[in-house]
């Protein structure tokens, strides 16, 4: 590990940041703090817009940092530190929106409602809302890649450290997101386009 | 749907798109509190079944590994067009004739690989899209960024095919079991939009001089 690495993804900088790590292990509370401090914004702005509840993004965002401090011993400086815990809040994320998802998935089949929606052909006033649901049924890794890289900003190369995938994958996906969006908002295209 | 359209409809997904699940301001002291007597006495807060473990960064790694190996086996293999070694010219003619050999050189491989890449699509679109091909269409991904990455290619239109068509293939390569007619929806589309198979026919030149 190079010990001047300037990391433009760790915001106080590597050498600072392998210290604030080294204390943490020590049980310095106040790094605890300043470590919590210096991410969660950051982890819990990916986790509501991933969510988008604020009861269950602020469990998602404690259950990452108590994650994140368990495993600190393991963290290899392979990554960024906010990649590393960007991966964690991502794996929190998607084992609880399983078990949410089991649990609608039960209450909608007694409810006989049918999960799959289909576009209105009728003017909708609210092109967001129509966007924001179709997000909402994108499969989950064409959701996670669109929502990093084009709601939250993050670059295909976090994207793929994050996820573990590659960033060719990382694009594809994307891709592969907004040809689904396309095609389910294609009764608004010509609104769009004017 | 054009290109152009597309990409204007993508400019203005992305900028609705910010407005998505927009988060409210941090609930930070709420949260730490509750971190901090989740850490001190563990039974306050009900803990998820730790799950940490993750295939999917092994199962990438694994096939980047083997795609490495296939990649330097081809660059070792004699007789490709690309490593043929040169012949030796007279002192000043040198470096021009290097040049044009070099240039006929990568021009041949280039054409041999979008030959082998729109066998690949056709025989790919009439098994009606199965599985079997992943490997090849990983093989074929991995020289296309092989070419991509290397500067004997400077032709703009072939670089944006080969920039094209490193997408189509990495979704024939990850193509997903569970959603593929979906997957396979998507690789018509990319092909269909991007006017692939037209692109790489006029790539191509025909008769048997691709296969000097």
């Amino acid at each position: 590990m190079p010990q001047n690495r300037v990391d433009p993804l760790e915001p106080r900088g590597w050498v600072e940041t392998k210290e604030l790590i080294a204390r943490v292990l020590s049980g310095d509370p106040e790094a605890e703090r300043t470590l919590y401090d210096t991410y969660v914004d950051r982890v819990y702005r990916l986790i509501y817009r991933m969510v988008g509840e604020p009861d269950r993004a602020a469990d998602y965002t404690q259950d990452t940092f108590i994650r994140t401090y368990d495993r600190l011993s393991t963290f290899r400086g392979e990554s960024a530190l906010s990649t590393w815990i960007t991966a964690i809040a991502i794996s929190v994320v998607y084992n609880g929106q399983r078990k949410v998802k089991r649990m609608r998935t039960r209450e909608v089949d007694l409810e006989h409602a049918d999960p799959v929606a289909t576009p209105e052909r009728s003017a909708d006033p609210d092109l967001k809302l129509r966007l924001a649901q179709a997000i909402d049924e994108l499969p989950e890794g064409y959701r996670t890649v669109f929502v990093m890289h084009d709601v939250e900003g993050y670059t295909h190369e976090e994207i793929g450290t994050a996820l573990g995938i590659q960033e060719g994958t990382s694009k594809a996906q994307l891709s592969r997101a907004r040809a689904k969006l396309r095609r389910h908002l294609a009764a608004f295209a010509g609104g769009w386009h004017s | 749907m054009t290109d152009e359209r597309d990409e204007q409809f993508d400019e203005r997904l992305r900028d609705a798109a910010k407005e998505y699940n927009t988060p409210p301001a941090v609930p930070r002291a709420e949260m730490w509190r509750r971190i901090e007597a989740a850490r001190r006495t563990p039974a306050v807060l009900p803990f998820r079944t730790p799950v940490w473990k993750r295939p999917f960064v092994v199962i990438p790694a694994a096939a980047a590994l083997l795609a490495l190996g296939i990649a330097i086996g081809r660059q070792s293999a004699p007789g490709l067009p690309v490593s043929s070694p040169t012949l030796a010219a007279p002192a000043g003619e040198s470096s021009s004739a290097d040049r044009d050999r070099s240039s006929v050189a990568s021009q041949f491989a280039t054409t041999e690989h979008l030959s082998q890449v729109e066998t690949l699509l056709t025989e790919f679109e009439v098994s009606e899209g199965s599985p079997e091909f992943s490997g090849r269409a990983q093989d074929l991904l991995t020289t296309t960024r092989l070419m991509l990455d290397s500067k004997r290619v400077t032709d703009v239109r072939t670089r944006k095919l080969l920039s094209d068509l490193e997408l189509v293939l990495t979704q024939i390569a990850t193509i997903d079991p569970k959603d593929r007619r979906e997957d396979l929806d998507f690789i018509a589309d990319g092909l269909a939009q991007n006017y692939l198979r037209t692109r790489l026919r006029n790539a191509i030149p025909s008769g048997p001089a691709i296969r000097l």
